[in-house]
């Protein structure tokens, strides 16, 4: 898949509900295990190296839920010193609610999450601190940093889809 | 500790301004504030009114405190405090005593210095440390006000520091509604679809602010024009012996349209021992224009009620108790 | 020596924000340090020194100026903390630190003669007197204007000072006077001038319930939206309250400052700097913001006569504004 077809995939506000045809696909393949363990599994192996020099101690033993509004999709983890760890659900510190395509744009850089909020794309429930920590944290990543620790040239494939999208003006 | 009557906040008509401060000569307090802090359109009053008045209360043997406003803005508000504090200066030229002036803002304190006139450092100069006072003592300042918000274990730490200026006199704001923003905006100009410049003086018409609640019906807030105010009047009668450990030299009644005598008096009666501090909170209760508050004080939120901790021997009534 | 003219100032909570801010042309970088020492105190913000170090060679290297904010004031207790800060700021080699303390001042110009002061937007100065005052006693060679003042009045400061004139151009809103607002800590205890923080995370809850989204600090309810609805930032001045029978924004819609379109009167003026607001906000807004102002204050001074501001800069600055709306605030008088 080129990138200039992965960018089509990114739907353009206003429409942030409607169902990404890439990411509809994706979570059609996810296992049949619960998509908690699914996620955790993914991000240790994508997103980990670029998040571990963080300091995650105000993670330590808190429980995030991260719910997919348009997917239907509820996902709850922790965060310690060797990765994200699959949780039970039902019962988080802080849940963060947004479309698919706002998730994705929030991971790319390619929106801010007060604008989101402003427009009642992105919503914070349970300990606001924690949350606003996390998301600090995470923008205090360099994204070029975190893209040269991905697998197999797809981190270069992301800042290209990044650069495209800023220029296709669907930022 | 003695008792200041506070700068009016409110913007009251001429006759009842002067029938307030009539009656206040004749009220046991030891200090009593004068002059606009908050809004320059209010003009019932002219700068040559509050001079009278002040006159007026240093015959009637009260030390005079000419306030300014804590909000400059334009030319003309600096012509008012140059003039005003020019004022000052003369008096005391004149040979007459003890007539101070309150800083409300830097070019106040400025101005002040330069004319050598003593002065008051007042809440909105946001002093929080004891080396920004011990800046304005050389400056010339003879008392301050804590920032409201200020509580008892910052003051007793500024008090304890070696910068602590010799001779300084603490006032503490201890009872009314709490003066908490200042804006270029008038909210209750607002709140009659006016423009603040055609505000047609609606803060006639709410004598101890226009109450402000939340969707949940709570009352929060009291809008006085470009000056937001607590809804719940601070009080502090009731924290008496805290007051006086902790150095506080005078405490600041703010004024309110009505029952001002007898708010002074139950302060007067607790200073003089005649009214435990649970009585003297008790009477309050009934004279307040709205529920009491005092969480600054312990470090909490303003507008917590936190009278149950009260540390000491006193024996709080079941009226304390619920607000 | 030349003044400056329309310098522009960029926020940066983070390292990837201030290199944003470099990269798409301010010509300086706001920041603070990781404690209530600056008034944007929010968890996981901020610089600690290894960060500060490289943001520093980084903006050095391109050219930009870092300016450390330092504007909350000092208590008795831990005044070791801000004369520590201070200390770190001068040690750092940044271009300027930005106070709003006469005391810590003080401090500053007696141990270290040779750092730039600015006078912050929460020193609450008003008028020449006030900034005469600072100038004097300290030596700050700017100021930043609080947001209450109209273009006549920041025109009437500029002519009695000479020192520097730093308005906010751009973002978030304070109707209050900064430095003199404690609505904050009337409702939750903690205020900006001590925590360093307005609704601070700690005291905010939003909830999602039948009636629609509630905003909450420490339990007060600041508002409450229909699923329509913008939503603002969880500060007591833009929420919803009954006043008199009527429910409504009391104090200030949601809106963000956005004064583009005076950028030529503020040349006109002699305006050094214009201050972006939001070192909160991510690195994408920087981003976004840094890059339509630099290419307006460009235009300005190619041609100030000429200068019209581009809808694309507008709709771009809208889309990241608190409500998505904006104002003119006080520059523009009258308001309602």
């Amino acid at each position: 898949m080129t990138p200039s077809t992965l960018l089509r995939a990114l739907p353009r506000p206003p429409a942030p509900d409607a169902l990404p045809p890439l990411l509809a696909a994706m979570v059609g393949r996810l296992p049949s295990r619960p998509p908690s363990m699914a996620f955790a599994a993914a991000a240790n192996a994508l997103a980990w190296p670029a998040l571990r020099e963080l300091d995650w101690s105000i993670a330590r033993d808190r429980r995030f839920h991260v719910r997919v509004r348009d997917l239907g999709l509820s996902l709850y983890f922790g965060v310690r010193a060797d990765g994200f760890y699959a949780v039970a659900g039902g019962r988080a510190d802080v849940t963060f609610t947004a479309s698919a395509a706002d998730f994705a744009r929030l991971a790319l850089r390619l929106e801010d999450p007060d604008t989101l909020f402003f427009n009642r794309r992105l919503l914070i429930e349970g300990d606001t601190d924690l949350g606003l920590a996390v998301k600090n944290l995470l923008d205090g990543v360099e994204l070029e940093v975190a893209a040269a620790t991905l697998p197999a040239g797809l981190g270069r494939v992301l800042l290209r889809l990044r650069r495209l999208a800023l220029e296709t003006g669907a930022a | 500790m003695r008792l200041s009557l506070g700068p009016l906040l409110y913007y009251w008509s001429r006759e009842d301004t002067l029938a307030f401060y009539r009656d206040a000569l004749t009220w046991p307090v030891d200090i009593i504030h004068l002059g606009e802090t908050v809004c320059s359109r209010r003009h019932l009053l002219r700068q040559a009114d509050w001079l009278e008045l002040a006159e007026a209360v240093a015959a009637a043997g009260r030390q005079a405190v000419l306030s300014t406003q804590a909000l400059i803005e334009s030319e003309s508000d600096l012509k008012a405090l140059r003039k005003l504090i020019g004022w000052a200066a003369q008096w005391r030229e004149d040979g007459h005593p003890a007539l101070l002036v309150e800083a409300n803002e830097w070019g106040a304190a400025r101005l002040l210095a330069r004319a050598g006139v003593a002065f008051v450092a007042g809440p909105t100069l946001n002093v929080y440390n004891p080396d920004t006072l011990a800046l304005l003592a050389d400056m010339g300042a003879r008392r301050w006000v804590p920032p409201v918000e200020m509580p008892r274990d910052m003051l007793m730490a500024m008090r304890a520091s070696p910068a602590w200026p010799a001779g300084m006199q603490t006032e503490l704001f201890a009872y009314g509604r709490l003066p908490l923003a200042y804006s270029a905006r008038c909210f209750t100009a607002r709140h009659y679809n006016l423009q603040k410049d055609d505000c047609q003086f609606r803060c006639l018409d709410h004598p101890d602010g226009l109450t402000l609640a939340t969707r949940e019906g709570e009352d929060f807030l009291a809008l006085n024009g470009i000056q937001t105010q607590s809804a719940r009047v601070m009080s502090l009668a009731h924290r008496c012996d805290e007051l006086r450990a902790a150095g506080v030299d005078i405490l600041r009644l703010s004024p309110q349209s009505r029952h001002g005598a007898r708010v002074v008096a139950a302060f007067r009666a607790l200073l003089d021992g005649t009214l435990t501090p649970a009585q003297a909170h008790d009477r309050l209760t009934r004279l307040m224009p709205a529920a009491p508050c005092d969480g600054y004080w312990l470090g909490d939120a303003g507008m917590a009620w936190l009278a149950r901790t009260v540390a000491h021997d006193l024996t709080p009534t079941p009226e304390e108790l619920t607000p | 020596m030349t003044r400056p003219l329309l310098e522009l100032i960029c926020p940066a909570g983070s390292l990837p924000a201030l290199k944003a801010a470099v990269d798409h042309g301010a010509d300086g970088i706001y920041l603070g340090l990781k404690d209530n020492t600056n008034a944007r105190n929010f968890s996981g913000l901020n610089f600690d020194t290894k960060t500060l170090a490289e943001g520093i060679r980084y903006a050095h290297a391109k050219g930009a100026k870092v300016l450390m904010a330092l504007n909350t004031y000092p208590q008795p207790a831990t005044l070791a903390r801000w004369h520590a800060a201070i200390d770190t700021a001068a040690a750092s080699g940044i271009d300027a630190a930005i106070l709003a303390d006469p005391g810590l001042m003080a401090y500053a110009v007696r141990h270290h003669p040779q750092l730039r002061l600015h006078l912050s937007v929460q020193g609450s100065a008003t008028s020449y007197e006030a900034i005469e005052f600072y100038r004097e006693r300290f030596g700050i060679q700017r100021a930043v204007l609080p947001r209450v003042l109209s273009l006549a009045q920041v025109e009437n400061v500029i002519t009695h000072t000479d020192v520097e004139i730093e308005l906010f151009g751009f973002g978030g809103l304070c109707v209050m006077v900064e430095g003199r607002c404690l609505l904050s800590s009337y409702a939750c205890g903690d205020s900006p001038n001590t925590f360093g923080a307005c609704s601070p995370g700690h005291a905010v809850r939003w909830q999602q319930t039948p009636e629609g989204m509630e905003t909450r600090l420490n339990g007060v309810l600041i508002d409450r939206y229909a699923d329509h609805e913008k939503a603002g930032y969880p500060t007591l001045c833009k929420g919803r309250f009954a006043v008199g029978g009527e429910t409504y924004y009391a104090l200030e819609e949601p809106t963000s400052l956005n004064s583009l379109e005076l950028l030529p009167d503020m040349a006109r003026l002699g305006v050094a700097a214009i201050k972006i607001e939001g070192r909160q906000r991510s690195p994408a807004y920087v981003a976004q913001v840094t890059q339509v102002w630099r290419a307006a204050i460009d235009a300005v001074k190619r041609d100030a006569g000429r200068f019209k501001p581009h809808p694309a800069w507008m709709s771009a600055l809208d889309k990241v504004s608190e409500g998505s709306m904006h104002t003119l605030g006080a520059y523009y008088r009258p308001w309602k």
